[in-house]
């Protein structure tokens, strides 16, 4: 074994994977296997979590602004929205932050697929005999981490402000997978955009779709407060969805009927994105 | 043997930062920019005014419109600011600057260029959300100049945020990420100002910062130029626009040295 991968060295062939046997003969594993597409996208994850480490903006974004942004929203409306509802306005607003900081990562992670892109190296792992879906799965997969991580620290800062689960421990694993799923459906979105947008435009325009997500919100103020003819599209846009579900699994309340309006809007977003989004990445491999 | 100096370019500085000029304002009516900039006054608009509306009436006297029109038009500002950082940071990245560097160009007429660009975007900013303001029911109650005073301000604000956002963008190495991470602080300064409810709202601890950071500065010299119907605001004094143009002049006075290090450090 270690004979033939220095052969192979000496040759300037150098073995892709360890644990294959010499050559790219018929042994070889097929690069369609799903074992090497469930190894593959794991090393890819764990190398744009790595990379996600060790930049400081990314860090920023993703652990330490979604709490300030927790801590800015509560003393401006958390006394006003708390007076109007009865109750603390901390279960719609941290929820809101978790969500906010999924957003935000993912239009980074938008931004960063873009500038890869333009490095080349889409083009240089498309060469490669690397599993044709480990490339998107991976950034999906590192999406999904970060947000965890992300929302487990909102949920942190949300402790102190008087933030608490009334409702156990598995509504609370449930919460913080409520994030997760509506933020890797909106990064399969902000992805596909990514992948036919101009840079400028993009940040720009995920930013203002973002803010109107964030403010015609249950989680920002009550629903009564709208005006009545904007309340139907506050309360069936996907936000609002993961913001009720997640307070009905803190605080209490429906539960089912947020989570499916959750899953089904993410549903939905993943059967329109996927097809254009894989179509895309393929051409921008391809370059 | 051939006169090399005399066919040195004698280039018109004026002419090259209105060429410089172009090539910042041009693109930006074709890729969507502008349009961009304009749809934001209109979004900040609709998103605070329809949510808080109702919250608010019982903290704020008098049309919450009025109340919030100058903050509009100062996060517009603010977002001209992020973009006048990404132009300079994407300009610095993509090498166009140490190109300038290189040829017979004033080391200020590239910047003088930019910052042109910069606030023709903030005065669509101003002009678009005027105009919503407009729509809901924002009213100048004063004489014309200080709606030219309240106008001035706005685009002062501008020039000197934008100064200091291209500033950052020259040091930063990274424009997209630099974008985001500058939208977060200026929205929270914006949330944690006088800008949608009264210093009076806020806890005790946080009252003295409230109303002393620049944003509520700024807010209550844009309101006491606008008026209201009842005359309830201030009236425009010293007391009103000091503090707002001492913390303008403050960041020039800081930013400028610094601009001129950058540029100095970069040749």
């Amino acid at each position: 074994m270690k004979s033939a991968t220095h052969d192979d060295a000496l040759q300037g062939r150098l073995p892709l994977y360890d644990d294959t046997s010499s050559g790219l003969d018929g042994r070889q594993r097929s690069e369609t296997s799903p074992q090497l597409l469930v190894r593959q996208s794991w090393l890819q994850t764990r190398r744009l979590l790595i990379r996600w480490r060790h930049d400081a903006q990314t860090v920023i974004l993703a652990l330490v602004l979604p709490s300030m942004l927790l801590v800015a929203v509560n003393l401006v409306f958390g006394k006003p929205v708390s007076t109007v509802s009865g109750t603390s306005a901390l279960y719609g607003s941290v929820p809101m932050a978790a969500l906010m900081g999924a957003i935000f990562g993912s239009t980074a992670a938008g931004v960063n697929l873009m500038r890869e892109r333009e490095q080349g190296l889409l083009t240089r792992l498309w060469v490669l005999p690397i599993h044709r879906a480990s490339g998107l799965l991976s950034r999906l997969t590192a999406e999904a981490v970060r947000i965890v991580a992300t929302a487990v620290v909102v949920m942190c800062t949300g402790f102190v402000l008087g933030f608490r689960f009334k409702q156990g421990i598995a509504a609370a694993a449930a919460w913080v997978a409520v994030p997760a799923i509506f933020g890797v459906a909106f990064a399969l979105l902000v992805t596909t955009t990514a992948l036919y947008l101009a840079n400028t435009v993009l940040a720009e325009a995920t930013g203002m779709v973002v803010s109107l997500l964030f403010f015609f919100c249950t989680g920002f103020v009550p629903l009564a407060q709208y005006p009545s003819w904007i309340q139907p599209v506050v309360e069936h846009q996907p936000m609002s969805y993961a913001v009720e579900a997640m307070r009905g699994l803190a605080f209490g309340g429906p539960v089912v009927t947020p989570i499916v309006g959750t899953l089904l809007w993410s549903a939905g977003i993943v059967a329109v994105c996927t097809a254009p989004m894989v179509i895309r990445y393929r051409k921008a491999s391809m370059r | 043997m051939t006169d090399w100096t005399g066919m040195r370019p004698n280039p018109s500085p004026i002419r090259q930062w209105w060429v410089l000029s172009v090539r910042v304002i041009a693109p930006s009516l074709r890729n969507g920019e502008l349009l961009i900039a304009m749809s934001l006054s209109a979004v900040f608009t609709v998103s605070l005014y329809l949510p808080l509306k109702n919250l608010m009436a019982a903290f704020v006297h008098g049309s919450y419109a009025q109340y919030l029109i100058p903050v509009i038009a100062l996060l517009a500002v603010y977002f001209s600011a992020m973009s006048a950082a990404l132009r300079s940071s994407t300009d610095t990245v993509s090498g166009i600057n140490r190109r300038f560097g290189s040829m017979p160009i004033a080391p200020m007429t590239p910047v003088a260029a930019r910052m042109s660009g910069n606030l023709y975007r903030c005065a669509t900013a101003l002009a678009t959300a005027i105009l919503c303001g407009y729509l809901i029911g924002f009213r100048f109650y004063r004489s014309a100049e200080y709606t030219i005073g309240f106008c001035l301000l706005v685009m002062l604000i501008g020039f000197t945020l934008c100064f200091v956002g291209d500033l950052i963008g020259m040091v930063s190495k990274n424009p997209e990420a630099m974008t985001f991470i500058l939208v977060l602080p200026a929205v929270i300064l914006v949330m944690v100002s006088v800008g949608l409810q009264p210093a009076d709202q806020f806890p005790g601890w946080l009252q003295p910062f409230v109303r002393n950071q620049p944003t509520s500065q700024f807010l209550y010299a844009l309101r006491a130029c606008a008026g209201d119907a009842g005359h309830s605001t201030a009236a425009v004094t010293t007391l009103n626009i000091a503090p707002a143009l001492a913390w303008l002049a403050g960041m020039l006075v800081v930013a400028g040295p610094l601009y001129a290090l950058a540029i100095w450090r970069r040749r």
